[in-house]
């Protein structure tokens, strides 16, 4: 199974003014989403900012394969502990899993993907799409995707939970998915 | 408060990070917050943050973790009104 999570850096400071450590409800933002270990880490982070959004790609990509091993959605950044070993490697914690993590961090975006396992052979991409359509974008990256798997009439649908599943003739195909889609930042997984 | 008023109180709060108009008009005590407002995850913490200034309240996080609707949204305001 596997998890991607992509933050577009210039769209998180328009949309999360609490992100920096200006904002005005900056604490109260740390509290709500990371644990105390985490917060040390932003603390101590030469970019406090990257690290805020690289700790939230890293928690969203995990918590991505959870609601796919459970089947269980819920709310709440800090049941999702982060550990780092680098900025680009790390693992996670949720209750009593363990997810392996790698993350990309550019000045534009960080891009975090996670695994039940320390693979990696892993087929991912992120990329731009120039197009301030919610819509558009989500048409787009499943294109792109079903481009890269080179299977025909193959078509991306939402389960009923929010996982994205491939299916060809409505019969669904035995792959993890995972999208991602952030300001003019997207990116696709496939296992 | 009305359960109207209270629709419409959340309704504004979540109107600045919605990304669906639709769903949006259409809000009503069945909307959620991800699939239906396709407001994306980081952007429900502000979402709790402007819910806990509106009201005058502080929510936990194990509370926090059902807030992916507009009925668990009222369902925690309106307990959390009444202590």
């Amino acid at each position: 199974m596997i998890g991607n999570d992509i933050v577009d850096l210039k769209q998180a400071a328009i949309d999360s003014p609490d992100s920096f450590i200006e904002g005005k409800r900056y604490q109260r933002f740390l509290y709500k989403v990371f644990t105390e270990s985490e917060q040390e880490l932003i603390l101590f982070a030469k970019d406090k900012y990257q690290m805020v959004w690289l700790l939230w790609s890293i928690k969203e990509a995990a918590y991505k394969v959870n609601v796919q091993q459970f089947g269980k959605r819920f709310f709440n950044p800090k049941r999702i502990q982060c550990e780092l070993i680098s900025l680009e490697k790390g693992y996670v914690k949720i209750d009593n899993e363990t997810y392996f993590t790698t993350s990309k961090i550019t000045k534009d975006y960080v891009y975090s993907l996670a695994t039940l396992t320390n693979i990696t052979s892993i087929k991912s991409k992120c990329f731009k799409i120039k197009n301030p359509s919610y819509l558009k974008q989500s048409e787009t990256l499943k294109k792109r995707l079903l481009e890269s798997l080179n299977i025909n009439c193959a078509m991306v649908k939402k389960n009923g939970i929010g996982v994205p599943k491939l299916f060809i003739n409505e019969k669904q195909l035995n792959y993890s998915l995972s999208l991602t889609h952030h300001g003019n930042y997207n990116g696709y997984a496939i296992l | 408060m009305t359960k109207e008023e209270l629709i419409a109180k959340l309704k504004t709060i979540v109107q600045p990070y919605i990304q669906d108009e639709e769903a949006f008009k259409n809000l009503s005590e069945n909307t959620d917050f991800i699939n239906d407002l396709k407001i994306n995850s980081a952007n429900l913490v502000d979402v709790i943050l402007d819910v806990e200034d509106e009201f005058d309240i502080r929510i936990e996080n194990d509370e926090m973790e059902k807030m992916t609707n507009v009925k668990e949204a009222m369902t925690i305001v309106n307990k959390k009104l009444a202590k």
